[in-house]
């Protein structure tokens, strides 16, 4: 069973949801190439200007700890990112669990995203701003208090750190793509998980996603925001299991 | 709206300070705003009533995220929320707050969520405070921040290009001093007069000069692209003929001046023998320009047991003590006596090459002489 983050953290996301399924599934979590503890030196900002650089990665680590008819849990446009895998190696998972999907972000005819391109382009600049503030509370943990950690653990933001540049790709790349077009029919089973009043994926965007995988199963979960997994853990594990 | 947690403790001792807790809460220079778990308004204070213009009444039930901009809507969702929960807090936030009367307010946002020990979270509080300044200073800093790399990058664009062109400059010139070159010498096997000779030599010293600094310059260009100074190293072939080649030329450049040479070198040696002669001819050339012209040039080439040493000593005015710390930078052109003598790359390639071959060139220069010593350990680490 595959935990996977999405933009904005690390693998801390599944901190409340994760160990509820150790005593049934092996459980793998990660951090994707530029976020929390992974090697950033690995970053290349080619590779990882779609998903389909983050698909491979999935595939490839699937691989690498041989899975098989596993579970994939992607949060986010990880959601996306587990479908893109799937597709491209279906025997690695049976089920996914996509907890707040959007194949697209931004409004598109019809279609709605939740955001115009210009809102996205703001954000870009916004995360700027907020890096300032970090890169400062950064220093204390780069040099290193080992003799006062309490120092580090009192000062600073000290989870889901990503390098700021990095972070503006991997919000580019989340919020610019369209992958309408990876929805449709798919082996494995699917599950979506959708939250009332999120923002980021509301509603119609979830049904959109139900409509366009046959088959999927929506369930609708009392959480508020886009992170069910950290503010209502218990509805998730239980619509987690429920399904799997 | 009595019973929020920032009610004053019933502590006498507070009480006896005369702390109006309430007033505190209500009036504190900074916004109070308490939601619960989902981030619904329980409470603001005035101060943040005031601030954005909305009756304090008006925000409860409302998200807090409601009252950001889209940006930082999604900023809350996917930064501020998972923070707030994986670590209880999360501090020094840049956001806007989108005011009654559509304004945007820059806030610097702390928040916190109040953890009980069985893991229920039942609220979050956020103290905001106005940074309309502060953020106009930080985006000021964040464009010259941005306008300088974006200089630098085009500077360093600029500059390569440079580099790249004295590069194929240097390349394309050799091509015609080698035909010039070979002209001379044909010429010399034709009857001349004696001032048809005199001239020819003066000629065939002039190639030898400007092959030279082409060598230089190529080996300039080549080191600031990234190529370094790459070395063939060869311990067959004998090193004392292309030291003595190097001394023929550079007499022949000399103009009445004398070069002494003593060799002592016992064979094999592991090292370029043409970059040898290149830095020998560079170090000769130096001398030739700077020393007095009525004293001779000396070089001695020997080897010791450990090393191959090579010595070229001019007499004439000592280097003047400033100068040293720039003696092996390029374009370094040491007592410019109005007469360009070059480019000032000759020391800096000789000191390079020196370095690739694990040696070093240094210099004593007193009112007596003036002396560069390359010295070469014989026995190489394995690192070349």
């Amino acid at each position: 069973m595959m935990f996977a983050h999405g933009f904005g953290c690390d693998q801390n996301m599944w901190r409340f949801v994760a160990p509820a399924f150790e005593r049934n599934f092996r459980t793998i979590l990660f951090d994707y190439v530029g976020a929390g503890g992974s090697d950033a030196g690995a970053y290349d900002a080619e590779r990882y200007g779609s998903l389909q650089g983050y698909a491979d990665d999935v595939v490839a680590l699937a691989r690498a700890l041989d899975v098989e008819g596993g579970i994939f849990v992607g949060h986010s446009v990880s959601a996306m990112i587990g479908l893109i895998a799937a597709r491209q190696a279906p025997e690695l998972f049976s089920d996914l669990v996509l907890v707040g999907p959007s194949p697209c972000y931004i409004d598109d005819g019809d279609y709605v995203g939740g955001f115009s391109r210009d809102q996205i382009l703001e954000l870009l600049d916004f995360l700027d701003s907020n890096h300032m503030g970090w890169s400062q509370t950064m220093a204390p943990v780069i040099m290193g208090n080992a003799d006062r950690p309490e120092l580090a653990e009192e000062l600073t933001n000290s989870f889901c750190r990503t390098d700021p540049e990095i972070a503006k790709r991997f919000a580019r790349t989340t919020f610019l793509s369209d992958n309408r077009a990876d929805l449709g029919a798919i082996d494995a089973r699917v599950l979506i998980l959708q939250c009332r009043d999120d923002v980021i994926a509301p509603i119609p965007v979830g049904e959109y996603v139900h409509q366009h995988i046959p088959g999927s199963e929506l369930v609708l979960i009392d959480a508020s925001g886009h992170c069910p997994n950290l503010s209502a853990p218990k509805a998730t594990i239980a619509a987690i299991k429920a399904f799997v | 709206m009595s019973d929020g947690p920032y009610c004053p403790p019933s502590s006498a001792g507070d009480v006896d300070a005369g702390i109006d807790f309430e007033n505190l809460f209500e009036t504190a220079p900074c916004g109070y705003v308490l939601a619960d778990k989902d981030g619904r308004i329980t409470r603001a204070n005035q101060t943040f009533a005031q601030w954005t213009g909305y009756p304090a009444a008006l925000l409860i039930g409302r998200r807090f995220s409601d009252l950001l901009p889209v940006v930082g809507k999604i900023f809350y969702e996917t930064h501020f929320v998972p923070m707030l929960h994986i670590q209880g807090r999360f501090t020094e936030v840049a956001l806007e707050i989108v005011s009654a009367g559509n304004q945007k307010i820059p806030v610097i946002v702390n928040a916190s969520m109040t953890n009980e020990p069985d893991g229920v979270i039942p609220s979050i509080r956020f103290t905001l405070f106005v940074s309309a300044e502060r953020r106009s200073y930080e985006r000021g800093l964040l464009a010259a921040r941005n306008e300088a790399q974006a200089t630098i990058l085009a500077e360093r664009v600029d500059s390569e290009l440079r580099e790249q062109f004295i590069a194929v400059l240097g390349h394309d010139l050799r091509n015609p001093i080698a035909s010039i070159g070979s002209g001379v010498h044909l010429l010399g096997k034709e009857a001349l007069t004696d001032r048809g000779r005199k001239i020819l030599e003066l000629m065939g010293g002039s190639v030898v000069r400007a092959a030279g600094l082409i060598d230089n310059v190529l080996d300039f260009a080549r080191g600031r692209l990234g190529g370094g100074i790459t070395l063939m190293r060869d311990a067959r072939e004998s090193l004392e003929p292309v030291l003595r080649q190097v001394v023929a030329e550079l007499r022949s450049i000399a103009a009445g001046q004398r070069v002494e040479a003593i060799y002592a070198i016992a064979e094999p040696v592991n090292c370029d023998r043409v970059r040898i002669g290149q830095l020998l001819s560079n170090l000769l050339g130096n001398a030739l320009t700077h020393g007095a012209k009525d004293q001779p040039v000396r070089l001695e080439a020997s080897t010791d047991a450990d090393a191959l040493i090579i010595a070229v000593t001019n007499g004439g005015a000592p280097i003047p003590t400033e100068a040293f710390e720039h003696l092996f930078q390029p374009f370094y052109r040491g007592g410019d006596k109005g007469a360009s003598h070059g480019l000032g790359l000759g020391l800096h390639i000789a000191a390079e090459i020196a370095r690739a071959h694990g040696g070093s060139l240094t210099v004593q220069s007193d009112e007596a002489q003036t002396c560069f010593t390359f010295t070469m350990p014989l026995r190489q680490s394995a690192s070349d």
